[in-house]
């Protein structure tokens, strides 16, 4: 009798073993299911299609070439991502929030390994040139600031001391995603802080082709995240528009490990600041907004929106000197593009300068929530404005955004 | 491991205990909010009534201050009357509702607070709340209509107003729901100008309105744990039998279910006479009073299951604390501000949505007290869960008589979880069947080696381990020898 206990136990003691490795397995096989259907699995990986590569061209052509290298360095899944539908939906999906691909189309920097993520450096080098004060860099250190942000966001809300970012890499031609604390390459596009696609910080900028990169077919290029929209697009080999480009930052400035001292829009601030302060009483009361600004009024999803009456001080009004620093003030927005594009534009705006207004809201200090400075002529649109700070609390952040009344997304798409 | 056990039974036990741990743990972890950040916007809220529209107006201070030119930056609750004549002027300068033929309606602008707020990771920040209240023309429509409104919007020209309906009677939205986006009001940059919104609710119906009523009845009995918490407390010792003021023993599954019957109806009984009562009466009671005595109320059970208290009363105690309970219920409709009509047609749906869903939640327990009272580990998990429940008891009458605290905060919070608690109950209710009839299967064919005693009974509780088998009407003094 006992034995026959013994054996009932034993096999009961089989049985509980056996469903107990049955559960594991079904536990970790599920488990490897749903991991496999997060990530696209290295194995199934499949390879793309190869772009043509013309390391000696230049111009436009040179763009193209930089272009199809980076998406040479993609799968075919990360190129569908990144090539797009060259459509009104997509060219305007921009946004200066931190919203992660919730309001972004393409194909962000977080899931990209090292290769990939230098040949997408390469594009924007190309794209928004190359010397100091260009595009590139401005870029550069726009991603710098986020992680900036992302590292005093998660060290506690208020201005965490500037140098405890001890991940943070402090040259601006460096890696940007090398502060993602080692993020394994090829890490989920969901990866980094956003939970919801959201977050700050280098990881969560993303790049997109509308349609295919050519120099005989339009196409437009975008890279954007929080604080960031960059678009370009392209015409038969020429830049067709520059804009709309937002470009904001927060810390406005802050010292990185090494010492070095960051202020990616010192220049757009001071250059707005020179204009403003060379007003004479009489011009700034001219000049003097009655409405109130707590954002810029042209952001994302406004596309078309310009107020069919200018406001402001006429530029024709201002001295030579004045109406010089009109123009230097244009300048580092117009810079975001290639040298060439933008000497064009800066052209087309100088001609068009006296029908060009200057205004202002709040304060001219730029220092405080709610000073704003607008400059809008027959094409150019400038405003720049100043936000309480979000995570640096007692400070302010800017927002701006440069568009083209004719020219935004190279003309292609008319707003209703 | 002398005694043979059963690994399945053992396996559900645990699968119970596990559940009932697990499941509370997991509902007081929260989800962090999403990140974006645009600029705080106003939100218009509107509570749609038979002949009015009230508004509650959510401004953020320093746009508003900005707009108006009423600096509130060193207001406070306190010295914000100083300011609230100008703070009306201004705003119902800003508000006019129209009929769709344009005849103006009548704009009142009521009660002003200030208070600091956080919209999706704006951080805070502070806001200027107005009540105000529309009144269209006698007879004329209140569900279509223009909505001519710039307050903020005029000035600061980059701000936004959101305007969403927060409760709608007729069309079956009603509190608790969330809102519903009517629009958004802003400037059209183009021409600089603030256009109306046009407001169109659509049509009505009693019937949407009775519908919406039934669920939120059951909702509310789903979320608010104090409710199905006391029902539960009293319904815990019922198998059990109170004898020497000690629960010991089962009084059989027939009794029990009995008493679950007669507790669950006396309750039913007393929260509907007092919610039909105070309701229809549109009797003022203040809440704190109301509310202390539910907590006092569940603080009680407890105890009784503990201890039995009130042994064989229990119908009775639950028919007069579910006065209390009905109670609190007409607050629900009492904040609704509904017409007498509307009243009487919302308190049979949500009534009948109360009973619905306390009906559900019963039938799922069930299955779990019948077993849980045979298990050996009963009065652990007994007195386990009277702590727990006493715990939330005494956290909310604290809470109730003005002392906030962080375990009224979580009882409140795990009613927010009403998906994972029907889960929890469901998966409980199913493993407690499956225990009985796995533990049935096995105890029928009898054990094999009597080693004590001669009544099979008895034995197969033994051969079956952990706990009985099932033995219908045992008699109470040799259910549980095996545990105390």
């Amino acid at each position: 009798m006992s034995k026959e206990r013994t054996s009932r136990a034993r096999s009961r003691r089989t049985w509980r073993g056996i469903a107990g490795v049955a559960a594991g397995v079904v536990l970790v096989g599920g488990g490897f299911v749903a991991a496999n259907a997060a990530t696209t699995s290295g194995d199934a990986k499949k390879a793309g299609v190869h772009y043509p590569v013309d390391k000696k061209a230049d111009g436009v052509a040179a763009v193209v070439s930089a272009a199809n290298a980076f998406l040479n360095t993609l799968d075919s899944d990360q190129q569908a991502e990144t090539v797009l539908d060259y459509s009104q939906a997509n060219a305007t999906a921009w946004s200066n929030l931190p919203c992660g691909s919730s309001c972004r189309v393409g194909i962000q920097t977080g899931s990209l390994s090292d290769e990939q993520l230098a040949a997408l450096k390469n594009v924007l080098k190309v794209a928004l040139g190359t010397g100091e004060g260009t595009g590139y860099e401005h870029v550069l250190e726009t991603l710098l600031a986020d992680d900036q942000l992302a590292s005093a966001e998660s060290s506690g809300s208020g201005p965490a001391a500037p140098s405890s970012d001890a991940s943070a890499s402090a040259d601006p031609s460096a890696d940007p995603s090398a502060t993602a604390s080692g993020a394994p390459t090829g890490a989920p596009p969901s990866g980094g802080t956003g939970a919801g696609g959201g977050g700050y910080g280098s990881d969560i900028y993303l790049m997109a082709f509308l349609g295919t990169p050519s120099v005989d077919g339009t196409w437009q290029l975008q890279f954007g995240g929080h604080h960031l929209a960059v678009n370009v697009t392209y015409k038969d080999g020429k830049v067709a528009g520059a804009s709309p480009y937002f470009t904001g930052v927060e810390p406005t400035s802050w010292t990185a490990d090494d010492g070095t001292t960051y202020e990616p829009m010192a220049k757009f601030r001071n250059g707005m600041l020179a204009l403003t302060g060379s007003l004479s009483t009489e011009q700034l009361a001219k000049a003097k907004l009655s409405e109130s600004f707590s954002d810029v009024l042209l952001g994302p999803g406004e596309d078309g929106q310009f107020p069919e009456t200018k406001e402001g001080i006429k530029a024709s009004e201002l001295s030579p000197k004045q109406q010089k620093l009109v123009l230097a003030a244009i300048h580092p927005w117009v810079a975001g593009v290639d040298d060439a594009t933008a000497k064009k534009l800066l052209k087309t705006y100088a001609r068009e300068l006296n029908k060009t207004y200057i205004g202002y809201s709040g304060g001219t200090g730029l220092d405080t929530q709610g000073d704003y400075v607008r400059i809008d002529g027959p094409s150019v649109w400038i405003e720049f404005v100043c936000q309480n700070g979000f995570v640096y609390q007692d400070k302010v952040h800017y927002h701006t955004v440069y568009r083209d009344h004719t020219r935004d997304y190279g003309s292609e798409f008319s707003f209703s | 491991m002398t005694r043979p056990r059963n690994w399945l039974t053992a396996a559900l036990t645990r699968l119970v205990a596990g559940i009932a741990i697990v499941v509370p743990a997991a509902l007081l972890l929260g989800a962090s909010p999403a990140a974006a950040h645009p600029m705080p916007h106003s939100v218009v809220e509107l509570d749609v009534y038979q002949a009015s529209v009230s508004a509650r107006l959510e401004l953020p201070a320093d746009d508003f201050s900005q707009a108006s030119g009423i600096d509130l930056s060193d207001t406070t609750q306190a010295t914000l009357s100083g300011k609230a004549k100008a703070i009306r002027t201004y705003l119902a300068k800003h508000i006019h509702p129209a009929t769709t033929q344009g005849n103006a309606w009548q704009v009142s602008i009521g009660s002003l607070s200030l208070s600091s707020t956080e919209q999706t990771s704006t951080g805070p920040y502070r806001e200027l709340v107005a009540e105000a209240v529309l009144t269209p023309p006698a007879g004329t429509d209140v569900r279509h209509f223009t909505f001519d409104y710039d307050v903020i919007v005029h000035q600061v020209i980059t701000h936004t107003a959101l305007v969403t309906v927060r409760q709608d009677w007729a069309a079956g939205q009603i509190e608790d729901e969330g809102t519903t986006q009517v629009g958004t009001i802003r400037v059209d940059t183009r021409t600089m100008t603030v256009p109306a919104l046009k407001v169109d609710l659509g049509e009505g119906g009693a019937w949407r309105g009775f519908l919406a009523m039934v669920k939120l009845g059951g909702d509310h009995i789903l979320t608010g744990t104090d409710h199905l918490l006391f029902l539960l407390i009293l319904l815990l010792p019922a198998p059990l039998a109170a004898t020497g003021g000690r629960w010991s023993g089962l009084v059989g599954a027939r009794p029990a279910l009995l008493r679950i019957g007669r507790i669950t109806l006396a309750f039913t009984a007393g929260h509907s006479v007092a919610l039909a009562a105070t309701a229809l009466g549109r009797l003022d009671i203040p809440d704190w009073p109301v509310e202390a005595f539910i907590a006092a109320s569940i603080l009680v059970g407890a105890i009784h299951a503990i201890r039995p208290l009130f042994p064989g009363k229990e119908a009775l105690v639950a028919g007069v604390f579910g006065l209390g309970h009905g109670m609190a219920f007409s607050f629900v409709l009492a904040e609704m501000h509904l017409s007498t009509g509307q009243l009487v047609t919302s308190l049979l749906g949500f009534n009948l949505g109360i009973e619905l869903v306390q009906l559900l939640l019963v039938c799922l327990a069930l299955p779990s007290l019948l077993v849980l009272a045979r298990l050996r580990v009963q009065p652990t998990l007994r007195l386990a869960g009277a702590l727990l429940t006493a715990t939330a008891a005494i956290g909310w009458l604290a809470d109730r008589l003005g002392l906030p605290n962080p375990v009224a905060r979580a009882a409140d919070s795990a009613g927010s979880h009403t998906t994972a608690i029907l889960a929890a109950l469901t998966v409980t209710a199913l493993a407690a069947t499956a225990w009985t009839l796995t533990t049935r299967r096995h105890a029928r064919p009898g054990p094999v080696e009597p080693p004590a005693t001669k009544r099979p009974e008895r034995e197969g509780r033994h051969a079956a381990t952990t706990c009985e088998p099932y033995d219908r009407d045992q008699p109470a003094d040799t259910a549980d020898s095996v545990a105390t």
